[in-house]
């Protein structure tokens, strides 16, 4: 069933569309993540046009942002406080990676900066959480009791907090840093940051896993948001035809996906995102090195 | 001699108002004509407009028509180029470097046609000689040969090869067919991924090597219906536009939560 998609002026199958948002939707629910690191390459591959993969993938994340935020707050696993903390610094942080983009395009290989950000940011994160969460299984399988909070330097920062849901009394500044971090790096990288929010939480501000997922869905459904409008305003490539197909798929499967999270425990849902994460970093790294099926590549001249 | 009257008068009598760009027609007479004898070269579109809907997938363009004299191995011929409006392109090489595959150098070429299509009654190589075909860009190798940009026929070999690959460029694909000896008809293909924007056809009676007729028949690709307001939207306003979007996504995510509540 084709269906012509009008601002990426091309005809592309809707079952696919809805397929895709499916598939990123489930698991955006399940991992509290927004999917746009997997669903913008997924869109460049069915050979939508880049500048359109990443406006109207940022449009759907919003969408399914909304969705599972909605599914997660019902739940009571949103920390509001500690997620208007991020969002702030998360739009400064954004603001100057845009700049950083600018810089690296007018010195071009931004394609190779960004596919190497991908790659190095995606890998980290993805065996990290790995390690740890494999770790945290091993632990439970002894039995032997989980180290619940950790004292450390950041807990002796000025302009303490408390953020109830999480059940924290920290400083704001561990997460205004952490928001702006990937405030930058969602920018370059044309995606929400959830997977990398969402370890952030965990391994450096010592948040539960249920209240991470909901908090970085808040904070994905604002930065989309503000991605989505600075996008059509910017480059006119959000195609909306191409958004509603995916989030018609996509909101049915965040709610599937939510649901079956709370079914799994933390450290599972967590050892599960992390192999995925891992899975894309290097599948992105095999493309950077396998020699291309073709050495040329065609672009509108700028 | 009557029957060939009659086609004649036919013609003639058809042409001014059922074919009215025939006037166009650039007409050699031959050189026993007689008095009454019409265009040497007639042609037509099916459409004048393809009009690109939300079901849009790709398109055959209809050119049809008729000449003067038999068309065939033995006689005249008839070649039709589609061009579309022309377009400015950048071609990367891929080069390796630190065992990475990073962009490498550039070319980039202007005024490159969009879209281009060319069909023939018989090889176009063998109707015509090398000059008269690199002066009407017949021939996707006498096409790029003449593009302003840098000299590297590599560049240019992957320009085609690229474009073809899309679809918008193709070099005689099927022959222009023909029936009871003068009538001819041929099909252009337009992938889905074609452009709006203004076209041309032209279509060349061919003659011992040289062109005798010609005639140019322009069409047009435009969106309509839900397709041309959207993006008419999008260009014109684009902050209603984004808030519009950011809206039905977070209404679609809303409605969503809604329908699938599972608890």
């Amino acid at each position: 069933m084709p269906v012509y998609l009008p601002i990426a002026e091309m005809s592309v199958d809707a079952l696919l569309l809805l397929g895709i948002g499916l598939g990123v939707g489930w698991l955006s629910g399940l991992f509290g993540v927004g999917g746009g690191f997997l669903l913008t390459p997924l869109l460049i591959l069915i050979g939508i046009p880049a500048p359109v993969a990443v406006a109207s993938g940022a449009n759907q994340t919003l969408g399914a942002s909304v969705s599972g935020l909605i599914a997660q707050w019902r739940r009571g696993n949103v920390d509001a406080r500690m997620g208007c903390v991020l969002l702030v610094a998360g739009l400064a942080g954004s603001a100057a990676g845009t700049q950083l983009f600018v810089l690296l395009k007018r010195l071009g290989q931004i394609d190779l900066a960004v596919s190497l950000f991908y790659v190095v940011v995606l890998g980290t994160v993805g065996a990290l959480m790995v390690r740890e969460s494999l770790r945290a299984i091993m632990r439970r399988r002894r039995a032997l009791p989980a180290r619940t909070h950790q004292h450390s330097w950041l807990h002796g920062l000025p302009l303490k907090m408390r953020f109830r849901q999480s059940r924290l009394y920290i400083s704001i500044i561990p997460p205004a840093m952490i928001g702006f971090g990937i405030g930058v790096l969602s920018a370059i990288m044309g995606v929400g940051g959830g997977f990398m929010l969402v370890p952030a939480m965990i391994y450096l501000l010592g948040m539960p896993t249920t209240t991470t997922i909901g908090t970085s869905l808040f904070q994905v459904t604002f930065v989309s948001a503000n991605v989505t409008l600075l996008q059509a305003l910017q480059t006119g490539s959000v195609d909306i035809v191409l958004t509603l197909l995916l989030l018609t798929g996509g909101v049915a499967g965040a709610q599937f996906g939510a649901a079956m999270g709370t079914k799994l425990r933390g450290e599972e849902t967590r050892a599960l995102l992390g192999l995925l994460v891992l899975l894309v970093a290097a599948g992105l790294l095999v493309d950077l090195l396998r020699t291309p099926a073709s050495l040329y590549l065609m672009g509108p001249a700028t | 001699m009557i029957l060939l009257r009659a086609t004649f008068l036919a013609l003639s009598l058809a042409a001014p108002f059922a074919l009215a760009p025939a006037a166009l027609a650039q007409r050699e007479p031959p050189p026993a004509a007689p008095p009454f004898a019409g265009p040497a070269l007639a042609a037509e579109l099916g459409q004048d407009r393809i009009a690109v809907d939300t079901s849009f997938s790709g398109a055959d363009l209809l050119i049809f028509g008729a000449t003067e004299r038999l068309l065939g191995p033995a006689g005249d011929n008839v070649v039709v180029l589609g061009l579309g409006p022309p377009r400015d392109v950048v071609v990367r090489r891929r080069v390796r470097w630190l065992g990475l595959w990073v962009n490498g150098p550039a070319a980039r070429f202007q005024e490159v046609p969009n879209y281009y299509a060319v069909a023939a009654t018989a090889p176009v190589a063998g109707l015509l000689e090398e000059p008269a075909r690199r002066e009407r860009r017949l021939g996707l190798d006498v096409l790029t040969a003449r593009l302003p940009g840098p000299r590297d026929p590599r560049f240019r070999t992957a320009l085609i090869d690229l474009k073809r690959a899309s679809r918008l460029w193709n070099e005689e694909e099927s022959p222009v067919e023909i029936s009871g000896g003068r009538l001819f008809h041929a099909r252009l293909p337009l992938p889905s991924t074609i452009a709006t924007g203004d076209y041309i056809v032209q279509v060349l009676l061919v003659r011992g090597n040289r062109v005798v007729a010609r005639q140019e028949l322009p069409f047009r690709v435009d969106r309509v219906g839900a397709t041309a307001r959207i993006a008419d939207v999008a260009r014109r306003l684009p902050l209603a536009y984004g808030l519009a979007c950011i809206a039905l996504a977070a209404f679609a995510g809303w409605l969503g939560s809604v329908i699938f509540r599972r608890s």
